[in-house]
């Protein structure tokens, strides 16, 4: 009987080429990483259960499940809301897995699995927004999409979620990209034809940061 | 190669950059000019008067203006690729080595056979196509639509793709501003110092619009001195984003803009990795259109003569560029205005020959000047132009009182006024209004958030574009700290409305299109006087200028002759683009593989390693079929594929279904009122194949669908529909259903998801799948559906559903482990000669199989057209139940499936074809339905289909024509029992 | 053209979908093919102020009832669906 293995494989490992693209001639303006292990459950509140599971929520994960377009983070989650009565739950090492989270959140929500369902990006730089501004018909101007906004939008046609992180140290805006996993080549090759200009680097992390 | 000498360039002066000398080559001629040239520029400088042929009469045509109003001086900019034609040469900057050639001319420029044309001129009038070619109607295909459209249109595309990349951006302010002008720069200065997020557009290349060539004194420094200092306090101001190159070219609902921005057109190419142009879409909560007037031409005989030139545009060639149109130049004006070119040339050391002024009035100061520099001041209008195509060389004036009067010249400066551009202004269907101290249309309404200041608003004193531009920003900014306002004096503006001096020859209204004083008065005798006819009749206005120049002109000729007043006669309406935007920048990224988005599925580049043909469906990239070497064709490959899951096991990727997880406590309810069938009574670990309604009765969609958990259903949509179902389920659950307590999410992605079919299955399966999962017939029934665990460690859910009509399971597992199954797929089912096949194996097992797919769900088919009436549940509502019930979709002789098989076994069967009774005729009159779905069955060895027939189930048996007209053939076919595979359906339960 | 969605402020045109009028109301189980006929094909052609079914599927994927004057365009409401945020129902 043959042995199997089971590598898992994200969508961009393919097209994903580690190193410089673009522009050399300048500094580069871009850093994009992909994110390749993750957790993502959807979790979408019942008809009157928005209460229970709030307080469920802020039991699990130690904050309040964002109700507005914004994401929040604790040491080993973050809650992206993702429309109205949902929000995604990104973590990683399985802590809030699927399983364990349907244990603590089916009586109030129903759960999806997406962790297989989407390539999570982030992108850095200095251009970052010049950058995206190409991509995204949101107004990323730090007075408009803070750190800790988030959005459920489209790029391509193409549904994405969108939050801001912390600035880096020396600055630099952050953005995170969830992309459907099967957009996800396509968007790749979107992205690096709108930040070539700016020169990118690109890179990729096994595991959430 | 030797450049010719600059004879047009003064010694000193201009924004021109002496120190970079550019060369460049105009029809094959090499020429010199500075950085800070527009070709126009440049072949002034070099004398050169002749710069195109016009479109219809190819007259000779010279540079009428200094922007991006030009009508006349037109070329093809770059050779090969990169060759593009209709580009103004006066907004072209220069660059070393740029190569234009002139148009509309064969075999050159100043011999130019087509000129002929101009003999023939008394037919090319008003409506000359219209009246012309119509008829003989053959004729028009065959001799005069090839003969118009050699001779017509201005400049030849490049006939290769672009090479250049495009793309487009988004930008959000609160304070956006059209221009850079006196009013634009003080609308950006009040409302940037207030923190306001600015950008101003300006679309040439240097800012100040008017100002560099005018000047003028503002807070008492020179307008140079001031533009410098003020772009100085912009650049500081991080919220101020100035954009030069960018013409605002439309204004769309909700404050939102188009702009162009030639981002590297200044260029031979683009550097590497950068675009040539980028189209923006600008977000603004107010807008100020600081976007300047257009000065007018008067429209008299000879016009059009190389050397006419703008009297504005003369003062921006000697001012801005420091070249000299003409050495002896004369002016033909009827307002203050031109007079300032009198002052700008007699300072730059040139003759004025003479200034007609239309006015009687002419100022005591003029006078003065003109007795100093020894010119006469006539006052009467220019009535003919002798010149050519080497340029003016005398005009003849009509002098007010009735005497004639020749003055020699080789240049002539025209004003006829000023039109402020109203075109942002206009653009959601406002209509300026007619303002009488200045004799133009000036902005009435303006689409929410905009305002127009300075000359675009119809204020052209420079202290009043200062003001009216620093008031805007103030208002738009809506906060405080913007400072104090630009100060400067007003200088005085008279004006005598003129519009056309009567005479003979020919007086160019629209010089673009060639539409002269007469073809306007021609189409107001006609009839055609409403200015939407005018417009279409004689094709004014409908160059790529959009009658910048001519419009207003146009109109106030036909008010003349119909006895009307301008207001009276009124605009056509405004559209965008304000300029020409080219179709690859709207394309921007989506070009080529780019040209949408596309979806790839788990198991793609492990198919593309096995060499697999893919095939576009919708955005998807799907395996078509697996060529092995040695194999001839596709359909044989695709035989070979459905023989090896026949006799024994094969996989499909199948990912691209559509699924949705269903979740809550009323997910059964919901999914009773979707589907025609009952869901609610399924049990957990089955599967129901359902169909789904439009509420007019007609089918949406087909799938199955399993209930993983009491409240979990996990829904499977077709490919095509994938989207629109989500869709509609949504609107259900939040529109139609809201009491309902349910969920939905789109595991499309999460999910990879195979097929495998054939008798085989379970051998297979039984490799990959933990033993402790029971898969015999009992412990996994048909239409089962689980989670069972495989080897190695990961969870799978299977589904033991059958597209092909073979022992099958549907496998998936979660997507990023899409790939390894694949490959241990091909692993474990090697001793069992596993065949991985694509998507015409698929379609051909599932006609084998009589199942219906996209041919059949054409959105005119009803369930029971389909054979699958039966399953309309009568003991709910649902979504179509009502409407199905309707006459006409019950009706007896309603279309429905039927299979087909040629009466030749050897003939081979194509969609399309229509089915006619044996008895009749072939035609239109007998249709009684087509062949929708056909494939080559490996199985039964011959041509097999599916059709939809009138009748069809009750005429099995019977043999009927297939005819298809559009191939040409006609032969018998049998209608047959759609199942053409295991009717009994034994392989698939077994 | 933009719109405020009540959820994710406000977005471009091209998040949206366009459905059609809000106005009818899908008759209840047990309607007549009448009432669903007129529910299905019976439109009003506003020229004005006319309510609408709007998607917010490159958004949120909330269905909306939108208040657009068909002359100019502007938007003077935007409602979520009754079915929109049920997790507050009787909370
Ligand atoms: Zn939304």
């Amino acid at each position: 009987m043959a042995e199997f293995s089971w590598l898992p494989r994200s969508p961009l490992e393919h097209v994903l080429v580690v190193g410089a693209y673009g522009a050399r001639d300048v500094a580069p303006g871009i850093s994009l990483t992909e994110i390749r292990n993750f957790d993502l459950i959807q979790i979408m509140a019942r008809r009157g259960k928005g209460a229970e599971l709030a307080n469920a929520a802020k039991a699990r994960f130690g904050m309040a499940a964002p109700e507005v377009p914004k994401a929040v983070s604790a040491s080993d989650v973050t809650l992206i809301w993702s429309g109205p009565d949902q929000f995604l739950v990104l973590s990683k090492g399985g802590k809030h897995a699927m399983d364990i989270l349907s244990q603590a959140f089916s009586q109030f929500a129903s759960l999806s699995d997406q962790s297989h369902a989407r390539a999570l990006i982030s992108v850095s730089g200095m251009k970052a927004c010049a950058m995206l501004a190409k991509l995204s018909s949101l107004d990323l101007h730090p007075a408009s999409f803070p750190i800790g906004a988030a959005a459920a939008t489209s790029i391509d046609h193409t549904s994405v979620n969108l939050w801001r992180g912390s600035d880096l140290p020396d600055g630099q805006a952050v953005f995170n990209l969830l992309v459907f996993a099967t957009f996800a080549e396509s968007l790749w090759r979107t992205m690096l034809d709108a930040a070539a200009e700016y020169g990118v680097d690109i890179g990729y992390s096994e595991e959430l940061g | 190669m030797v450049s010719h000498a600059q004879t047009h360039r003064l010694a000193s002066g201009g924004l021109i950059d002496r120190s970079a000398p550019l060369n460049f080559r105009f029809d094959g001629k090499t020429f010199a000019g500075f950085q800070g040239d527009t070709l126009a520029s440049a072949l002034i400088a070099n004398g050169v008067k002749l710069v195109g042929r016009s479109f219809k009469y190819h007259r000779p045509r010279g540079i009428l203006t200094s922007g991006s109003e030009e009508p006349n001086a037109l070329v093809e900019l770059r050779t090969g690729a990169r060759r593009e034609p209709n580009t103004k040469a006066t907004t072209a900057e220069l660059y070393d080595g740029l190569e234009a050639a002139s148009q509309n001319r064969w075999p050159s420029l100043r011999h130019d056979l087509m000129a002929v044309n101009q003999l023939f001129s008394p037919i090319f009038v008003a409506g000359f196509y219209y009246k012309t070619f119509m008829w003989p109607a053959k004729f028009w295909e065959a001799i005069y639509e090839p003969a118009i459209r050699r001779a017509a249109g201005l400049g030849r595309a490049a006939g290769v793709a672009d090479p250049d990349h495009y793309d487009k951006a988004w930008a959000h302010c609160d304070v956006l501003i059209a221009g850079s002008g006196p009013a634009g720069l003080a609308a950006a200065l009040a409302s940037g110092r207030s923190g306001a997020r600015v950008i101003l557009c300006e679309e040439d290349f240097a800012l100040g619009g008017r100002l560099l060539a005018d000047g003028g004194t503002i807070d008492g420094m020179p307008a140079a001195e001031w533009i410098s200092r003020t772009l100085a306090e912009l650049a500081s101001l991080p919220n101020v984003r100035i954009m030069n190159r960018t013409t605002l070219f439309g204004v769309y609902d909700g404050g939102t803009y188009g702009a162009i921005e030639r981002v590297n057109d200044h260029l031979p190419s683009p550097p590497e990795h950068q675009v040539r142009q980028r189209l923006w879409r600008i977000v603004a909560k107010r807008s100020i259109v600081a976007a300047g007037a257009i000065e007018r031409p008067i429209v008299f005989a000879g016009n059009d003569t190389p050397g006419v030139m703008m009297a504005s545009a003369m003062r921006t060639y000697v001012e801005r560029y420091a070249v000299t149109p003409a050495k002896r130049i004369a002016l033909f004006i009827n307002n203050e205005d031109g007079w300032r070119t009198v002052e700008t040339a007699l300072g730059a050391g040139l003759q004025i020959a003479a200034v007609v002024d239309a006015r009687p009035d002419v100022s005591a100061a003029h006078r003065a000047l003109a007795a100093k520099a020894g010119f006469p001041v006539l006052n009467g209008f220019v009535s003919g132009v002798d010149g050519g195509k080497d340029g003016v060389r005398k005009i003849s004036v009509a002098l007010v009182g009735g005497a004639r009067a020749e003055v020699e010249a080789d240049g002539l400066g025209v004003s006829g006024g000023w039109n402020p551009a109203v075109g942002l202004t206009s653009y959601h269907r406002g209509r300026p209004k007619w303002q009488d101290d200045i004799s133009a249309f000036v902005p009435d309404s303006a689409p929410p958030g905009m305002v127009a200041a300075g000359a675009a608003n119809g204020a052209f004193g420079l202290g009043a574009c200062l003001r009216q531009g620093f008031a805007a920003g103030v208002a738009a900014a809506q906060t405080a700290g913007h400072g104090v306002p630009p100060v400067a004096d007003d200088e005085a503006f008279s004006l005598t409305p003129l519009w056309h001096v009567a005479g003979k020859g020919k007086a160019f209204v629209d010089y673009q299109h060639d539409v002269t004083a007469s073809d306007i008065e021609l189409a107001q005798r006609e009839g055609f006087e409403s200015v939407e006819h005018l417009k279409r009749y004689t094709t004014l206005g409908m160059a790529t200028d959009q009658g910048k120049t001519s419009n207003v002109a146009g109109l106030a000729i036909m008010a003349a002759v119909s006895g009307k007043s301008i207001p009276e006669t009124g605009t056509t309406i405004y559209r965008p683009p304000y300029v020409p935007v080219a179709i690859g920048a709207f394309a921007g990224h989506h070009r080529d593989e780019n040209f949408h988005a596309t979806r790839l599925t788990p198991s793609h580049h492990w198919a593309a390693e096995q060499g697999a043909v893919f095939v576009d469906t919708g955005l998807w990239k799907r395996a078509q079929w697996y060529p092995r070497a040695g194999e001839k064709d596709w359909l044989e490959s695709v035989t070979r594929e459905v023989k090896a899951v026949r006799g024994g096991v094969g996989f499909c990727d199948v990912s691209t279904l559509g699924k949705i997880d269903v979740h809550g406590p009323d997910a059964g309810a919901f999914l009773d009122r979707v589907y025609i069938n009952t869901f609610s009574s399924l049990a957990v670990g089955k599967a129901r194949y359902g169909l789904m309604l439009r509420e007019d009765g007609m089918v949406y969609d087909d799938g199955t669908t399993s209930r993983l958990a009491e409240d979990h259903y996990f829904l499977t949509t077709t490919t095509a529909k994938a989207g629109p179902v989500m869709q509609h389920l949504e609107f259900c659950r939040q529109v139609l259903f809201p009491e309902l307590d349910v969920q939905l999410t789109s595991v499309s992605d999460q999910w990879a998801q195979f097929s495998i079919a054939g008798p085989k299955t379970r051998d297979l399966l039984g490799e990959i799948v933990e033993p402790v999962a029971d898969l015999s017939n009992e412990g996994f029934p048909f239409m089962g559906a689980r989670e069972v665990p495989l080897r190695g460690g990961i969870m799978a859910r299977l589904f033991r559903i059958s597209f092909s009509g073979e022992m099958a399971f549907e496998i998936s597992v979660p997507a990023r482990y899409g790939d390894a199954l694949v490959r241990n797929l091909m692993l474990a089912g090697k001793q069992f000669g596993v065949t991985p096949y694509g998507t015409e194996a698929l379609g051909v097992m599932r006609i084998e199989k009589g199942h219906v797919a996209g041919p059949e769900l054409n959105g005119a088919t009803t369930a029971a057209d389909l054979g699958l009436g039966k399953m309309m549940s009568t003991k709910k509502d649902f979504i179509g139940r009502v409407m199905a019930g309707r006459e006409a979709l019950v009706a007896p002789d309603r279309q429905v499936v039927v299979g087909i098989k040629p009466t030749d076994k050897t003939r081979r069967l194509r969609s399309g074809a229509h089915i006619i009774p044996k008895a009749e005729i072939p035609g239109p009159d007998h249709d009684q339905g087509y062949v929708t779905s056909v494939c080559f069955s490996p199985t039964l060895d011959q041509w097999i289909g599916l059709a939809l027939v009138e009748r069809g189930r009750e005429r099995i048996g019977e043999i009927v024509h297939a005819h298809d007209p559009l191939r040409g053939e006609n032969y018998d076919v049998e209608l047959c029992n759609p199942v053409f595979y295991d009717p009994d359906g034994g392989r698939q339960r077994g | 053209m933009r719109i405020v969605c009540p959820f994710c402020g406000e977005r471009e045109l091209g998040e949206f979908t366009y459905l059609g009028d809000a106005k009818p109301v899908r008759p209840s189980a047990g309607g007549s093919e009448h009432d669903v006929f007129d529910y299905l094909y019976l439109r009003d052609n506003v020229a004005g102020a006319m309510s609408e079914h709007w998607y917010h599927g490159g958004g949120c994927r909330a269905w909306l009832k939108i208040t657009r004057n068909t002359l100019t365009h502007e938007i003077s409401s935007v409602e979520p669906a009754a079915g929109v945020g049920a997790a507050k129902v009787g909370g």
